[in-house]
């Protein structure tokens, strides 16, 4: 008998199973596609983190903790602490998209600064848009209306630190230098004017040097006059044409630094006129009546200072006119006052004119003097001065930015991998585990 | 010499040096007319520095006395300041003004030098002897024995003493009030034109005194 193995009927695999093995492909080919289309679309970002008051320190401490927050914003009111600043610097450099919305940060800012004068003192300059209460260590010194670049305070007695004040804000500076004093020279002809202007300085504190001019080639040394360079002056005063023979090396001294006064006369040499902050024009008669009244200034004769320099400012006015102007000639200084003979406020005026005498030649020489300043490094490292807080706040983090609007939207969690791979791997063992059991290759 | 506010005032608008002698209510002030004339042809003579041709005379008591920081007070007679006078001289002095006063008797023992110098010391403080290092004597010529010798203190005019030292009250290291025993006043109380018959110019001190008050 012979048996023909091809006609036996082929075996039919059940339908249901054919399903499910097509079924399980399917599954896997779509996972694959999938995972295939993760990885070509861009990852979604997840949503920006907010904080905001009180709640920032833990937020912060949260987002440093969370890789995943890649964006965060604060809301502050006032300005933040240094720490928390600088934490918000480092997250943004870890790489955390981190802004910020500030509110109720008025800018102000403080300096505070020791006066070019034997008899010591403090300036200490304040900006801000409102009005500013200033106070040092002691307790409140007054307050200010800053206007353009601001408002100054002279005080002769500051105890560090100082506090200038606005709503919400407030901005602390130390006074972490004193400075080094040299000698001031004082250059001239024998006559009153620069005997009392000698001795209101030395009056003040101030060691002077004094050349002046008694004859032609003669003149009265006070002192050793030596090199005019910042090493060895403060200042130099320059009454009148007797400075004309020393007008390089004083316009050479004030580019490297070093401070100039000069008296009207000697702004007509050519050289120290160059260097001047105005011209000053012919003095008027002055009111010898006037020495002895409340504003004994008035009283002296006066050249108006004309032809104002674009980088010149005004210190002092009578009237209309200017009476004392500076300005800036690359390092150093220059003062130029418009009035003449001011030795007769001294000798003429009423009881209080020695020392006001004093203290407004000292005032000129402050405002001109190169004096270096020597490091207090016990203040300079005091970290709990700010003297500018909001300034500091934006130079640190940069502007503030409006908070982002997706703060409610739902997050959409991506798939993970390895589930993707798991139900992958799962379809396909299953299809082929079918097929094989069946007989199927 | 001119007296008068408009003389001042218009030396003062002219920032010159103003020789000027003091007026004091009692005594001969006016003793020695041509010494003001005299030094300021000095000062002329030997220095650059500007000044007024002709000199001043300021009351002893009176605010006009503070626009010349350097003044000359002689006399022959006793001296008695008013309060006004001596409170004005010790706000001057202290403001930074130098009188300079001449005994015009050369006498140690006379009324002049009894009563000035005790006013002197009631107004001012006492007077001292000026070492003859002072800088004073080097201010423009130098003058390394001191104070200038004058034919009145070597004729047995006077005293008859040829005195050593000049005197001075200091204030905060500077000459506020020099006073002098050797009749400078007769020394230098000819007109300038007869400096030409003098081998040595004897008012050259007054450059110095001129010169130290211009300066320190």
């Amino acid at each position: 008998m012979e048996v023909s193995l091809g006609a036996l009927p082929a075996a039919t695999p059940p339908t249901a199973r054919l399903v499910l093995e097509w079924t399980l492909r399917m599954v896997a080919m779509a996972v694959l596609v999938l995972a295939l289309v993760r990885l070509i679309r861009p990852v979604e970002e997840p949503p920006t983190q907010h904080a905001s008051g009180a709640g920032v320190p833990a937020a912060l401490a949260r987002w440093t903790a969370s890789p995943e927050v890649r964006s965060a914003h604060v809301t502050v009111s006032g300005v933040p602490g240094d720490t928390l600043r600088d934490w918000m610097r480092a997250l943004r450099g870890a790489g955390t998209a981190l802004g910020y919305t500030q509110s109720g940060a008025e800018p102000v800012a403080v300096s505070a600064e020791p006066l070019a004068d034997p008899a010591g003192g403090v300036r200490v300059w304040a900006a801000a848009s409102t009005p500013v209460a200033l106070a040092d260590a002691v307790g409140l010194l007054d307050t200010l209306r800053p206007s353009g670049a601001g408002a100054a305070l002279a005080a002769r007695s500051v105890a560090s630190p100082v506090t200038a004040a606005v709503p919400g804000v407030s901005a602390r500076a130390g006074i972490a230098d004193s400075l080094v004093l040299r000698p001031v020279l004082v250059l001239g002809s024998a006559g009153w004017e620069g005997k009392f202007a000698i001795a209101a300085l030395e009056e003040r504190g101030w060691t002077v040097v004094a050349r002046l001019s008694v004859a032609p080639g003669v003149a009265v040394d006070q002192g050793s006059v030596g090199a005019i360079d910042t090493a060895r002056y403060a200042a130099v005063v320059a009454l009148d044409t007797a400075a004309r023979p020393f007008a390089a090396r004083i316009a050479a001294y004030v580019r490297s630094g070093g401070g100039l006064v000069l008296a009207p006369p000697a702004a007509t040499v050519p050289a120290l006129g160059a260097l001047a902050p105005a011209q000053p024009s012919a003095p008027d008669r002055g009111d010898a009546g006037l020495l002895a009244g409340a504003d004994a200034r008035r009283g002296l004769p006066l050249g108006a200072l004309r032809a104002l320099r674009a980088d010149a400012v005004a210190t002092e006015r009578r009237g209309d006119a200017v009476a004392v102007a500076a300005r800036r000639e690359q390092m150093g200084r220059v003062v130029l006052h418009g009035y003449d003979e001011t030795w007769r406020w001294r000798m003429q005026g009423g009881a209080g004119a020695p020392f006001a005498h004093r203290e407004w030649w000292a005032g000129l020489v402050a405002a001109a003097a190169y004096a270096p300043a020597e490091a207090r490094p016990a203040v300079a490292r005091d970290a709990s001065m700010n003297d500018a807080p909001v300034a500091r706040f934006v130079d640190v983090l940069g502007a503030s930015s409006p908070e982002p609007r997706d703060a409610a939207a739902p997050r959409r969690t991506p798939v993970p991998w390895w589930l993707l791979f798991a139900v992958a791997a799962v379809a396909l063992l299953g299809e082929w585990a079918s097929r094989r059991l069946r007989g199927a290759r | 010499m001119v007296t008068g506010e408009r003389a001042a005032a218009e030396a003062a608008r002219r920032g010159e040096f103003t020789f000027c002698t003091v007026q004091y209510e009692s005594g001969d002030w006016d003793s020695a007319p041509l010494v003001a004339p005299n030094i300021i042809d000095t000062i002329a003579r030997y220095t650059a520095i500007p000044v007024t041709p002709t000199g001043v005379i300021a009351p002893l008591g009176g605010d006009a006395l503070h626009r010349y920081p350097l003044a000359y007070l002689t006399g022959h007679l006793p001296v008695r300041f008013t309060e006004a006078e001596r409170r004005n001289l010790k706000r001057y002095v202290e403001r930074g003004g130098l009188l300079f006063v001449d005994d015009h008797n050369h006498d140690v023992d006379g009324m002049f030098h009894k009563t000035a110098t005790e006013e002197l010391t009631r107004a001012v403080g006492p007077l001292a002897d000026l070492p003859n290092d002072h800088e004073l004597y080097r201010a423009f010529f130098t003058f390394a024995d001191g104070p200038p010798t004058t034919a009145h203190e070597m004729n047995g005019w006077g005293d008859n003493l040829v005195h050593e030292h000049l005197q001075a009250t200091l204030v905060d290291g500077r000459i506020g009030v020099l006073y002098s025993s050797k009749d400078y006043s007769s020394e230098w109380n000819y007109h300038p034109d007869s400096k030409r018959f003098l081998s040595v110019d004897n008012t050259r001190f007054a450059v110095n005194l001129v010169v130290y008050a211009l300066t320190r």
